[in-house]
Parts: C-alpha cells; sequence; structure tokens
C-alpha cells in the first residue's frame, strides 16, 4: 500500500476567533495545482475510485474561513465562479493561515470552475480565481459521474442526469 | 499513519530503472518483481512509487470503441485502429495532444502522422510551461544540469513551485540535501529558500520563506531587480513584501557562490504568465553582474522536455506546433491546444499518454464533448470518459524501453523491466500502425482522385 484512502487533514478545534460572525457566502480566491495526494492516486490510475474523490474533489480551506462558513472537516461546500460551479469537501488546510483563498488540487472537479481564459499565452488562468463558496447539502460526485453531469457526452435526457445510476467506482465498458 | 512492513515477497529485483514520473527522471529505482508484476519500489519517492506499482483495477487491457448506446465496446486491435485512422484521415483541423508520458521513440512517428494529416502537434507545456518556453525565447535561457547544482550551489530558490509535493526527490536527490564537490556539508552548506504565496510543504522546510502575495510575483521580481541595480525601492512594500526584506534578500543573492532558481506553475498560470518569468530570468541576468546564477523550470512530466527539445529541434517550434498549411507553423493563442479547443476549432482530438479529460479546464473539455476523441493511453481516467475510440499503449520505463529528457535537458534510457500485459501494444507501434493506415486510405483517396 503505497498510498492512503483520504488526505490526511489537521482538525482545528480551538479558534482564535470562537464567535466568528457566521457567514451564507464567502467571497474568496481559487487557486489550484498538483497535491502530492493527488499526483499520487491520479498516477496511480486509481481515477474512478472514492479515493480520487477525497484527494481532488476537496476545498483546502483555512480553519477561520470553514468556522464563518460552519462546516467541519469533510462537509460538503459548492464553489461558484464565472465559469461554473462545483461541490468538493471542505477540510482544513495543511498550509494555514491563508483566510481568504482555497486551494481545490488539480482534477476534474476544479477544472469546472477553472478558467480557460489564456490571453493569447496558451496556458488557461488555472491560479487567483475570484470564487464564492458557500454550504451545500449535495453529496460530491465520483469521476465518471462528475464527467458524465458536467459534459453530457453521451446522455440523451440531459434533464434526467440526476437520477441516473451511478457509474460506480470501476471502469464501465461491455465485454467481448 | 500506519506502519508498512518492507516487501520482502518477491522473485527478483530489477536495478537501476528510471522513475516515470516527474522531471526528475531519477535513475536509480529498483523494481522488486513478483510474478511480471511491480510489488515494490526502493528509493522511488511516494509519486513515483505508486506510479510503477499501477492499479490494475483501471489498467487499460482492451483496444475499445463507443457504440450507438454510447458505452464502450471491446473491440480486436484491426477494428480500433481500422477506425481511429478512418477519424483521422477524415479530419480537417485535428490535434494529436500529449506525448509527455510517452518515448520519443513514439514521437518520431507521431510528427510523421501530423504532416500526413496537416494536423496540430502539441504537449503538457501548453498547459503548464509554455509561457516559460515563450520567456525563454524572449530573453534567454541561463541553464545547468542538476549535477552541477548538486555539486556547486550554495542558494536554491523555489519560486511558485511545491517541489515537497510535486518532485518529492528534487531537493533530495539534486539540489538540497546532496553532499556535492564543493557543499561537502550537504544541507548545511546551501540556502534553501521558498518565494510562494502559499505556506507550501516545501516553505514550511525552508530558511527563509517570500510569502507575496496573489499574482504579486511580477512586482516583486521587479523589486528584486531595482534593488540589485542599487535604485530606491519608494514604497514601503511591494506585493505585500517589506520594502527592507526585499534589499536584505537581493543582497544575499548576490552575495552567493553559485544560486540556482527553480520555477514552478505558480509563475506561469497566474495573470502575468509569460511576463513574471521574463522578469525572474532578468533578475538572473543582473545577479550574473555580480556572481553565477542558472534557473531551471520545475517540467512535470517525465518527458515533457523531450517532446519539447525534440519538436524544437526536429521542427524548430518547442509545442503548438501546425501543420495545416504543410509547413510548420508556431502563433500563441492561435495554434495551441485551448485556444483550439475554446474557438471549437478541432474536429478530430487524439490525446497520447495524456490526461484532458482531467486537466483542461471546463471550457475547453466541453468542446471535447462535441467531437470524437482517441485515448492511447495506460489508465481508464476522465478522458476515457469521453473518448470514442481506446487504444491500450504500454508503460515506458517499466513495461518497455524509450529515451526521455529530464527537466534540464539531460537524455536519459529508460530501460524495460517487466513484459507489458499480452493484449496491450507499445505506443511505439500503435502510432507507426496508425501512420501506416492513414497513409493506405490518403493513397487511395488520391487513386480516386486521378482518375
Amino acid at each position: 500500500m503505497t498510498y492512503i484512502e483520504k488526505p490526511v487533514v489537521p482538525k482545528v478545534i480551538k479558534f482564535e476567533e470562537p464567535t466568528a460572525k457566521e457567514y451564507k457566502l464567502l467571497n474568496m480566491m481559487l487557486n489550484t495545482g498538483s497535491d502530492i495526494y493527488q499526483g499520487a492516486c491520479k498516477k496511480r490510475g486509481s481515477t474512478c475510485k472514492d479515493e480520487y474523490r477525497k484527494v481532488c474533489g476537496v476545498a483546502y480551506m483555512d480553519p477561520k474561513d470553514m468556522a464563518k462558513l460552519g462546516v467541519t472537516n469533510w462537509e460538503s461546500v459548492k464553489v461558484t465562479t464565472d465559469w461554473g460551479e462545483v461541490i468538493v469537501s471542505a477540510v482544513h488546510s495543511r498550509d494555514a493561515p491563508h483566510e481568504g483563498t482555497i486551494f481545490i488540487p488539480k482534477g476534474p472537479w476544479a477544472n469546472v470552475i477553472t478558467s480557460h481564459e489564456t490571453y493569447c499565452c496558451c496556458d488557461p488562468t488555472y491560479k487567483g480565481i475570484y470564487c464564492t463558496v458557500e454550504k451545500s447539502d449535495e453529496e460530491v460526485l465520483l469521476m465518471a459521474d462528475l464527467m458524465r453531469a458536467v459534459y453530457k457526452k453521451y446522455v440523451e435526457d440531459e434533464e434526467g442526469i440526476p437520477e441516473l445510476e451511478s457509474l460506480g467506482e470501476m471502469p464501465v465498458f461491455k465485454k467481448k | 499513519m500506519a506502519y508498512e512492513p518492507p516487501v520482502t515477497d518477491y522473485d527478483e529485483i530489477v536495478e537501476n530503472c528510471t522513475c516515470a514520473f516527474c522531471g526528475c527522471n531519477c535513475d536509480d529505482l529498483d523494481f522488486l518483481v513478483k510474478d511480471g508484476h511491480v510489488v515494490g519500489v526502493r528509493h522511488a519517492c511516494r509519486l513515483g512509487a505508486s506510479k510503477v506499482m499501477e492499479d490494475m483495477d483501471q489498467r487499460l487491457l482492451v483496444p475499445m470503441i463507443r457504440d450507438e448506446n454510447g458505452e464502450l465496446q471491446e473491440v480486436d486491435w484491426d477494428t480500433a485502429l481500422d477506425k481511429a485512422a478512418e477519424l483521422i484521415a477524415g479530419a480537417v483541423r485535428p490535434i494529436f495532444y500529449g506525448w509527455s508520458e510517452t518515448s520519443i521513440e513514439t514521437m518520431k512517428h507521431g510528427i510523421r502522422l501530423g504532416e500526413l494529416v496537416g494536423a496540430v502537434l502539441d504537449n503538457q507545456a501548453t498547459i503548464c510551461h509554455g509561457p516559460s518556453l515563450q520567456a525563454v525565447q524572449n530573453v534567454g535561457y541561463p541553464v545547468a544540469t542538476l549535477g552541477e547544482i548538486k555539486n556547486r550551489a550554495d542558494m536554491i530558490v523555489y519560486t511558485g513551485s511545491n517541489p515537497m509535493n510535486s518532485h518529492p526527490r528534487h531537493l533530495a536527490r539534486y539540489t538540497t540535501f546532496p553532499r556535492g564537490w564543493f557543499r561537502q556539508r550537504g544541507r548545511f552548506d546551501r540556502t534553501l529558500v521558498t518565494m510562494d504565496p502559499k505556506y507550501s510543504d516545501t516553505a514550511k522546510m525552508s530558511d527563509i520563506w517570500i510569502g507575496f502575495e496573489q499574482n504579486g510575483d511580477y512586482g516583486f521580481y521587479n523589486a528584486i531587480r531595482a534593488a540589485l541595480k542599487g535604485k530606491e525601492i519608494d514604497q514601503d512594500y511591494v506585493s505585500g513584501i517589506p520594502k527592507e526584506v526585499i534589499m536584505e534578500l537581493a543582497e544575499k543573492m548576490k552575495n552567493v557562490q553559485f544560486g540556482a532558481l527553480y520555477f514552478g506553475l505558480g509563475l506561469t498560470h497566474t495573470l502575468s504568465k509569460q511576463r513574471n518569468i521574463d522578469m525572474a530570468i532578468e533578475m538572473l541576468t543582473d545577479l550574473n553582474e555580480y556572481t553565477k546564477w542558472v534557473l531551471t523550470p520545475m517540467r512535470g512530466h517525465f518527458n515533457v522536455n523531450g517532446f519539447n527539445i525534440f519538436m524544437a529541434y526536429e521542427m524548430g517550434f518547442p509545442y503548438g506546433v501546425d501543420f495545416c498549411r504543410g509547413y510548420q507553423r508556431y502563433m500563441n493563442g492561435e495554434t495551441n491546444t485551448i485556444d483550439l479547443l475554446t474557438r471549437k476549432e478541432c474536429d478530430v482530438f487524439m490525446v497520447i499518454a495524456a490526461d484532458p479529460g482531467a486537466h483542461y479546464p471546463g471550457g475547453a473539455v466541453k468542446h471535447l464533448a462535441e467531437i470524437p476523441v482517441i485515448q492511447v493511453d495506460i489508465h481508464w481516467g476522465p478522458s476515457t470518459e469521453i473518448a470514442d475510440v481506446v487504444l491500450p499503449g504500454s508503460f515506458i520505463g517499466v513495461e518497455c524501453g524509450g529515451t526521455s529528457y529530464r527537466m534540464d535537458g539531460v537524455p536519459i534510457y529508460m530501460k524495460k523491466a517487466i513484459d507489458k500485459p499480452e493484449t496491450c501494444r507499445d505506443d511505439e507501434w500503435i502510432i507507426r500502425e496508425l501512420l501506416e493506415r492513414v497513409q493506405k486510405i490518403k493513397d487511395e483517396e488520391a487513386a480516386l482522385a486521378s482518375k
């Protein structure tokens, strides 16, 4: 075993401001990039598994920001930018403090909301994107379900996607 | 984390293998092999080990084609290759993207196929270090090999990069920790500086962390340049860093014997893109007035630099090379994959050893959902979910040999350690087959047209 099922994240219990004002929605800055858990899981090839959702479908947040939103580790948040919205789990960042910034490791979840704008420099803007973060009750989708729900390449009834059965954690194809 | 006992149950050790993960291309790995599978890897980092000890559940083993219901269906090699060749031969504006996790030998056939059909050949540099290559074209490239850094450098600067997460052995094997010829005490003889808005895992172990503000790279390097030139900085803070700290850092950088700067995607992905790197390189030019400084981009994949070197050597341009007019063209913002996809120009997309489904911004993937996608890869990933033809390749550096280029431009031959699964084929074979089949279709078309 060279991996773990989910990243080890700190659990911050004591806040400097225990009576921090609660917000429904936070205006934040989004950064995406590589992370060692994401890299190990992606290159191992385990992208359909729950493990990949746990390492990529997460937003590393400052504990203070999480207190403001009233979310604890592994609860869902909705992150919205000009380019889309996605449900990810919020976790305490091991690089805190970085109040006002969230980090989502690169992967299908982050890329639903990153900017494809290259400004004629060939490189999309993956970092420094304005976003809003709010608490959500929805569950983080598995990779295959996310790709189907967002890009809808092989679904006829696009309205009915939420009701479709999950594609699960193993590749789905017809054997000969 | 749970304790993991060492792997003792293995048949043989294959020594001196090269890691097929990041641009460090560590060539000292030992694979522990049992029943034709790698069960343990010695000397590799967590990333390299996890890649070599792959997840066989998601290994692509058979060629597949989407049927009319939108489900992938296993087919034989001939059917899949014919289908792919038919798509490529019929395309008006095909893109062949990827190449960074395959061998130079495969790219050789890729170029010929690209020239034949007038495709755009692009690699992962287009979404990571493309701006670095543009900056190198703008202002030069004071490069050194990693061995030179190991033996000489007494100051290492990582900027916009987090090697402890993305190149874990970079510090251990090449830059910071090893004892070198002129740095006999290893870590104690070197100063490690991290410049990054994030207090990253690398920043935590650095001697100096400069946490300038987000998108503040450009201003910060300019301030250091001003300090180096003896100019007065008239603001108290530049990019969130006090003026005194900048002056002190500039002084320190001036007074080392040999400095090395490594920069990552923190510079290329923020708003000023290639201008950040222009400025970083020019900062080194200024530093070289006083002492010796070199820089290297922290390349991500083991052969991403290989594609750029190979293309620049063969075609004169490093990436985003467009053959649609019959000769090679390169124009930033025009012949690059993301721009072509967001403008909805591309009509057939072939991905070789890459994962656009996971790593392209949504706006670009949306166009991939509208056009046929051919995938040549070893694992089932987000791209397979949007692929129409899937051709299972083999694992370079483990299941087949091949040449790759390290991040500093040193070519390394990666040897074969184990046999590939019987139903898979070498990437080189797949691309050569596609080339032959497309050539046949084109010849038939030409014969028909001449009648």
